[in-house]
């Protein structure tokens, strides 16, 4: 592992991106070179609030998806297992992307020779429809007139189109049921760093992006945009890496203590009564991967009798299945269209799979999924 | 090529928002569309199966052949034994060349609300949210949950809800405060003391057309919600049948037109008293089954149009995928040539 600090040597890149552009134009290197065939990233659609991944395969496409967009929490790990299995393909990846793309590889359902894995760091993201009713009820401003967002030294920032910046603190909005989903408020996972190179903004200079190299293909990476001239970097100093570690681990204490406040019995939990069997959080997991071979299409959980189904049955099967392996991600939390809070349970029975093995989902280095694990046979 | 589009959900009339996914000329996929204001991202399983549609269209089927053999049995027959049936599946566009097609060429003209009604002042969906008291009138939890969603809201902001439905499983029973599998009439009856400006009622079913009126007359808001995309844009424009007047209507047809819409699933009618039947629609359904012709027109996923949610909101969507076959408007202009 290794440190630098980097920005684009391209002006169009470096006015657009996020911290100098480093990352568009690793992207763009990635493209120029023939090294993948395609760019998964996220662009933005109708507003800051609305952005989905994108793939691009011209590297004068890449502009549009420069910059940060904290308020379209996406998941890259399903799309790539998908779509992109047989291409040679790079991506942008926040730590739970990072995490469902290694539990897919070590599935078999992700070629990690295939891929690079641009990580970015993360303190969490918002979900859109309540960022905007959350900017509206404690900002003196219109969502409407937002032009970017940013998530730093814990406050949620935005900047209008006249220039000012309004910023609120992140614990102030949480408090009041706002800020980021409740996943990202308890993940500790903020630097991706299974991810080839991890980028963000923490311990970097003003127009420089802090990068950590996590790897063999990560340096060559920079080693390659540098050569092509599209990348400069420099050294950064001690006090900035260990301003980068503080608030990681800020961050991480933060968590950790919000992951103590939040886990409640699955029998104090309501919420399961009004599941209406849709299979929504099956079909958004990234780690569910049976597909039509699922065990809950089988016809007895098809009974329209059993709506809502029981937990211990419905979400019993899944939790079996997988929940060693989930990344805390919130997909499932953000599609149910009952509000029913699923990631909690699996995330909690994670951390209990972690504190008997100290298995954390697509961090490790374990080859096989865990249940396949030879260290973890007694379980 | 990879993409992702913006689109609207056609299983009801809620209007939620869905992202599909291209890969190159096939739509393989659905993607939480987290920005829409209806759903944030959140669909039933209608929802994201609503692009099996795409996927199950008219294939082998030769349009110019099926519009000419449609243009000239229309030519043929007189135009008082034809009837020309509308649907809430159509985008507000269609339904007016549809009326314009049946009005021109003197047909009569169909159209089944599900015997539900056009209110004038509708709740919104932050109204049942906020409401003090929800009367739920069918398990809307399961049946449209992206309204059910606000009831549950309302419960978690201390509304009391009133929960109506035949199923006795209904899932809106396990939040309500009071259940009932009474008709609609003795519900609103129980329950008419109660009511007050600060409640709103939601349905989508009514045993009667008197339980309108009853509830058009309570004091407090109430939405209709329908089971098809358009029924609400598509009441703004014609006038809905009865189920007895649509059979009514069925009885005295010789050549039925059914745009977008499967009356063989929707009707107990022996519709082999009809002598002929042409289906304009996008995929087979039961009336496609029994149709003598039918037209393959697009889905909604392959032209630009507009739907009105149950709320009265008007919401544009384009074309996410191009096609071979014509738009509803397009058949039409053919068959008045």
């Amino acid at each position: 592992m290794s440190y630098v600090l980097a920005k684009s040597q391209n002006n169009e890149i470096h006015e657009a991106g996020e911290c100098g552009g480093a990352v568009t134009s690793i992207l763009k290197y990635l493209l120029d070179e023939g090294l993948v065939d395609g760019v998964l990233a996220l662009s933005p659609q109708d507003d800051v609030y609305d952005a989905f991944p994108v793939f691009i395969t011209d590297s004068q496409d890449l502009l549009k998806t420069a910059g940060s967009y904290h308020c379209a929490p996406t998941m890259i790990g399903d799309l790539v297992q998908k779509y992109f299995f047989d291409k040679k393909v790079a991506f942008t990846v926040k730590p739970c992307d990072m995490r469902a793309v290694e539990e897919l590889i070590v599935r078999h359902k992700i070629n990690k020779d295939n891929i690079y894995m641009i990580g970015l760091n993360c303190g969490g993201t918002v979900s859109p429809v309540s960022g905007r009713e959350m900017i509206d009820l404690f900002y003196e401003a219109n969502p409407d007139d937002v032009i970017s967002e940013e998530i730093d030294k814990g406050q949620f920032i935005i900047e209008l189109a006249d220039g000012s910046e309004e910023a609120v603190k992140i614990h102030d909005l949480e408090n009041e049921g706002y800020g980021r989903r409740k996943n990202c408020q308890r993940c500790d996972v903020k630097i991706p760093r299974k991810a080839n190179i991890a980028c963000g903004n923490w311990g970097a200079e003003d127009g420089w992006t802090f990068i950590e190299i996590n790897d063999e293909k990560g340096q060559e990476l920079i080693d390659g945009a540098k050569k092509a001239g599209i990348l400069e970097t420099k050294s950064p100093s001690e006090p900035a890496v260990e301003g980068r570690s503080k608030v990681e681990n800020i961050m991480i204490k933060m968590a950790k203590k919000n992951q103590d406040a939040t886990y409640p019995l699955v029998s104090e939990m309501d919420e399961w009564s009004r599941c209406i069997s849709c299979y929504a959080c099956r079909d958004i997991c990234p780690i569910c991967w049976c597909f039509e071979n699922c065990e809950l299409n089988k016809p007895y959980f098809k009974d329209e009798a059993n709506i809502p189904p029981l937990p211990i049955a419905f979400q019993g099967v899944r939790l079996s299945h997988m929940s060693f392996s989930c990344v805390d991600c919130g997909q499932c939390d953000d599609v149910c269209p009952m509000d029913i809070p699923v990631s909690l349970i699996f995330d909690k029975l994670q951390k209990k799979y972690y504190n008997r093995t100290g298995y954390v989902a697509g961090v490790l280095d374990d080859i096989k999924p865990p249940l396949y694990s030879p260290e973890k046979t007694e379980l | 090529m990879f993409e992702i589009k913006h689109t609207l959900c056609p299983s009801c009339s809620v209007g939620c928002g869905i992202n599909v996914i291209l890969d190159g000329e096939e739509i393989v996929g659905t993607f939480p569309y987290k920005r829409h204001p209806v759903n944030a991202g959140k669909n039933c399983l209608n929802g994201r199966n609503s692009i099996d549609c795409f996927k199950n269209k008219f294939e082998n089927v030769d349009l110019t052949n099926s519009i000419a053999d449609a243009s000239n049995e229309i030519k043929s027959a007189n135009a008082s034994d034809v009837s020309v049936i509308c649907s809430g599946n159509c985008s507000v566009e269609d339904i007016a060349a549809i009326k314009d097609f049946a009005e021109s060429n003197g047909f009569n003209i169909g159209f089944y609300a599900n015997d539900l009604k056009n209110f004038e002042d509708v709740a919104s969906y932050d109204e049942i949210a906020n409401a003090s008291k929800v009367f739920v009138i069918g398990d809307l939890l399961y049946e449209n949950p992206l309204i059910g969603r606000r009831i549950v809201h309302a419960k978690q902001n201390d509304a009391k809800i009133y929960a109506l439905s035949k199923n006795e499983n209904a899932v809106t029973f396990n939040i309500a405060d009071e259940i009932s599998n009474s008709s609609v009439q003795e519900f609103l009856d129980k329950f008419k003391g109660e009511i007050d400006d600060s409640s709103v009622v939601v349905f989508n079913y009514v045993d009667e057309a008197g339980d309108l009126d009853k509830i058009e007359s309570l004091n407090c808001k109430a939405l209709p919600v329908f089971s098809k995309p358009n029924t609400k844009g598509a009441l703004d424009i014609i006038d809905s049948k009865s189920a007895d007047e649509m059979v009514e209507l069925f009885d005295n047809t010789k050549l039925l037109l059914v745009f977008n819409d499967d009356v063989v699933d929707e009707f107990d009618y022996d519709f082999t008293k009809i002598s002929k039947i042409i289906t304009f629609a996008c995929c087979e359904n039961d009336t496609t089954k029994i149709s003598n012709i039918v037209v393959p027109v697009k889905t909604w996923l392959e032209q630009d149009g507009s739907f009105v949610n149950a709320m009265g909101e008007v919401q544009n969507f384009n074309c996410v995928i191009g096609s071979d076959n014509l738009g509803i408007i397009e058949v039409i202009g053919e068959l008045n040539k």
